[in-house]
């Protein structure tokens, strides 16, 4: 029997998608059977960033509405063998089509095949929300270092805690060094102490990111980027290793740049 | 001989009827007004009614007074009675109830109280907290909150880090903005209450003592 994990934010555009496919293609990477499951009816993008739009042919609403099997709505990633799925959102119709009881039996049965099961919310608290959430067993909240983002996270885990699950874990995405030496921004501090849960981990910012999702790649395979190997820690922490928290400074600077570095403080 | 149903004893406030609590209620009416109109008085007199154990409604209380007041001589100051109904206890209960509240307030969320209210935890921005009573925050209060809800001017609010963006006290209102100099300086564990001016003031939560005395319930110390 596996494990839901919804992957949620409230707010649009801290990278709900991104985190949802670069967990689940490392959390296969590390040998799970994974289901990556898109509740964002209407406005589906997991597809695109996996590269899997052309595979589609049926959808979330069609499994539910019973014109097809789930199987037959599951796509295959073939990049990592016989590990990573996708059950796609449909592009047609709206969140209204799929209630909270359809989806809770939709992944009771998708629990039964895959050790995790990875729900990619759609941003807002309202019907999509629900939906997405009715099946979990627990709750990933990603935000980005800006007041918005952790205000919408706020209200997201206070919903979360009226739900029955377990309490809510923080990524934090987006993370630039740059800003978050200066005053007057958030560091990775302020954010954890102003939501208090437990940090599940952080991601930097990377253009890669963007680029490899535009080119249908998760990040998370090219070994060595520092937002991959942020997504691969978060991984093997949902898989119960304890992994320390990476710094956010870069390390591969060459002496040159440390005397220029120290000049420049 | 017929029972009194009306005793009249004279106190260092001013007279006081103690008015029997077992005959019927008409009868009684009667001699309280046989008996007023007595006379006797040459000034102005405070009077106050014992109803001892008998329940009146305010109708009931209201006409009491008027048939005493009608005599000319007597002002009724106070009307006491042994005995309130049920859902007047009730009401005084709630008021006097202090609840707690462990965990954090987030935002959008609104937590209600009848009386005091202890929150063990943070109130986020945008969180909401609302009581009849006085309201104390253990953590960091940094969004709404109104005390004293249904007038109770009295209420305070006391947050051992206060930095909220409104603060509602009775039918008063503060925005919290940049002017204010003494909460911009001070965060921490400050007291805020409604002042001789009617309006919120802010003090170090070491003046609690003396703006607020009668909120102490407990004596000593020693």
């Amino acid at each position: 029997m596996g494990e839901a994990i919804v992957i949620t934010s409230g707010k649009g555009g801290v990278g709900k998608t991104t985190t949802t496919a670069n967990l689940g293609t490392a959390l296969a990477l590390q040998g799970k059977k994974v289901c990556l499951v898109d509740t964002d009816i209407g406005l589906r993008n997991l597809d695109v960033v996996l590269g899997l739009e052309n595979r589609i042919i049926y959808d979330l609403v069609d499994v539910i509405e019973g014109r097809c099997k789930v199987h037959q709505a599951i796509v295959r990633d073939k990049r990592v063998d016989e590990k990573l799925f996708l059950l796609p959102a449909a592009q047609t119709t709206d969140k209204n089509a799929v209630n909270p009881e359809q989806m809770k039996s939709l992944v009771e049965e998708l629990k039964r095949e895959y050790d995790y099961v990875l729900i990619d919310c759609p941003a807002g608290i309202e019907q999509g929300y629900r939906n997405a959430v009715a099946g979990a067993d627990r709750a990933i909240v990603v935000t980005t270092p800006e007041i918005s983002a952790v205000r919408d996270a706020d209200r997201i885990i206070g919903l979360l805690e009226q739900e029955d699950i377990e309490p809510p874990r923080l990524i934090i995405n987006r993370i630039r060094k740059k800003l978050m030496n200066k005053e007057d921004n958030l560091d990775i501090n302020d954010i954890t102490t102003h939501l208090s849960i437990d940090l599940l981990g952080i991601i930097i910012e990377s253009d890669d990111v963007i680029s490899a999702s535009n080119k249908g790649e998760p990040i998370v395979m090219d070994p060595n980027n520092k937002a991959a190997l942020g997504y691969r820690n978060v991984a093997r922490r949902i898989l119960g290793e304890s992994v320390p928290l990476m710094s956010i400074d870069d390390d591969q600077k060459g002496v040159f740049a440390k005397i220029k570095s120290l000049f420049s403080r | 001989m017929k029972k009194q149903l009306v005793h009249i004893k004279g106190t260092k406030e001013g007279l006081v009827l103690r008015l029997d609590d077992c005959c019927a209620y008409a009868d009684l009416l009667e001699e309280l007004e046989n008996r007023v109109s007595e006379g006797g008085l040459d000034n102005r007199v405070d009077v106050q009614l014992d109803l001892g154990f008998r329940f009146l409604t305010k109708e009931q209380k209201n006409d009491l007074v008027q048939v005493v007041e009608k005599s000319g001589n007597m002002h009724v100051s106070s009307v006491f009675s042994e005995v309130i109904s049920v859902n007047e206890s009730n009401e005084m209960v709630l008021a006097s109830k202090r609840d707690t509240y462990i965990g954090i307030v987030r935002s959008g969320q609104i937590v209600q109280a009848t009386g005091d209210i202890v929150i063990v935890g943070d109130v986020n921005p945008n969180g909401r907290v609302e009581a009849g009573g006085s309201i104390y925050v253990l953590g960091k209060l940094k969004g709404q909150v109104h005390a004293g809800f249904e007038g109770n001017k009295d209420a305070i609010i006391v947050a051992s880090h206060f930095e909220p963006t409104h603060v509602f006290i009775a039918d008063q209102i503060d925005i919290m903005s940049n002017e204010k100099t003494f909460i911009s300086q001070h965060v921490d564990q400050i007291i805020a209450y409604i002042d001789q001016n009617g309006v919120i003031a802010y003090e170090r939560l070491q003046e609690a003592k003396n703006l607020r005395p009668s909120l102490n319930t407990i004596q000593g110390g020693s």
